[in-house]
């Protein structure tokens, strides 16, 4: 049992330097258009508690045995460092997923209401003709119309 | 999604965007990205009201914008397939969205 021989590494700060980093990483991926992009929430958020346990524990251990071990600056700049993406990520994951639910609107086999809005250049386009063929080419009318409701770039 | 356009049009499927964006930021966005598909503009968001995907005080600026969404509507306008996000990073992929389209008869 060493007392206070200061030659023992508190790992823990790493652990959790590691997996905050890979809880930041996660926000990163679905650039990537990934099939289990669904998951990437839920894994950015697991891997930000698990940062938070190990940066927890590391400074619990550092509390509790100062004499212990050495290198303490180090652990507690690790520490910080850590803190900050895994607390991001944390925030992330609460931020995006502020969203309404959608069970007033239409669904699976009921009909869409109609709407006329401008296009880029402002001309009036309806629903009928989006699903009528265009009058500039030969394609024939499209079988159906994929309306993609987006957030916008304000 | 442009990138898939053609797989769109082969499975007979019109891609439509809309947001609250003027016409002339989603011009700019268009030329940008090089978009070709119909982009509208729903600036006063009636129609976003009208599917009931509003999003209240969603935008950074807390003006009220769409949350996002997509709908599969056939030619007699009935929902075939949608899809709605809990949360913003997670978009619908452009697979799911042609398997869908392939569906369609």
């Amino acid at each position: 049992m060493p007392d206070g021989t200061n030659d023992v590494k508190n790992t823990a700060p790493w652990w959790g330097l590691l997996f905050s980093v890979a809880a930041l990483a996660c926000n990163g991926a679905f650039f990537l258009d990934a099939p289990f992009q669904r998951l990437f929430p839920w894994l950015s958020l697991l891997f930000a508690i698990v940062a938070l346990s190990f940066l927890v524990m590391g400074l619990r251990l550092l509390i509790a045995r100062p004499k212990l071990y050495r290198r303490k600056m180090l652990s507690i700049v690790v520490t910080v460092i850590a803190l900050l993406p895994a607390a991001l990520s944390v925030l992330a994951f609460v931020g995006t997923r502020k969203l309404p639910g959608a069970a007033e609107a239409p669904q699976i086999g009921e009909r869409v209401p109609d709407f006329i809005l401008p296009d880029t250049l402002g001309k009036p386009i309806s629903l009928d003709q989006l699903l009528a063929a265009s009058p500039n080419s030969q394609a024939p009318a499209p079988k159906a119309v994929l309306l993609i409701f987006y957030r916008g770039y304000w | 999604m442009e990138k898939h356009l053609a797989e769109f049009e082969a499975a007979g499927v019109r891609p439509v965007a809309i947001s609250v964006d003027a016409p002339e930021v989603s011009r700019n966005l268009a030329n940008k990205s090089g978009y070709t598909f119909p982009i509208l503009s729903d600036t006063d968001t009636a129609v976003i009201r009208r599917y009931h995907v509003l999003h209240p005080g969603g935008a950074a600026d807390e003006h009220d914008i769409a949350r996002p969404a997509e709908f599969l509507i056939d030619s007699s306008k009935i929902v075939r397939w949608s899809n709605f996000t809990e949360d913003i990073r997670v978009r619908a992929r452009a697979d799911e969205m042609l398997a869908a389209a392939r569906r369609l008869r």
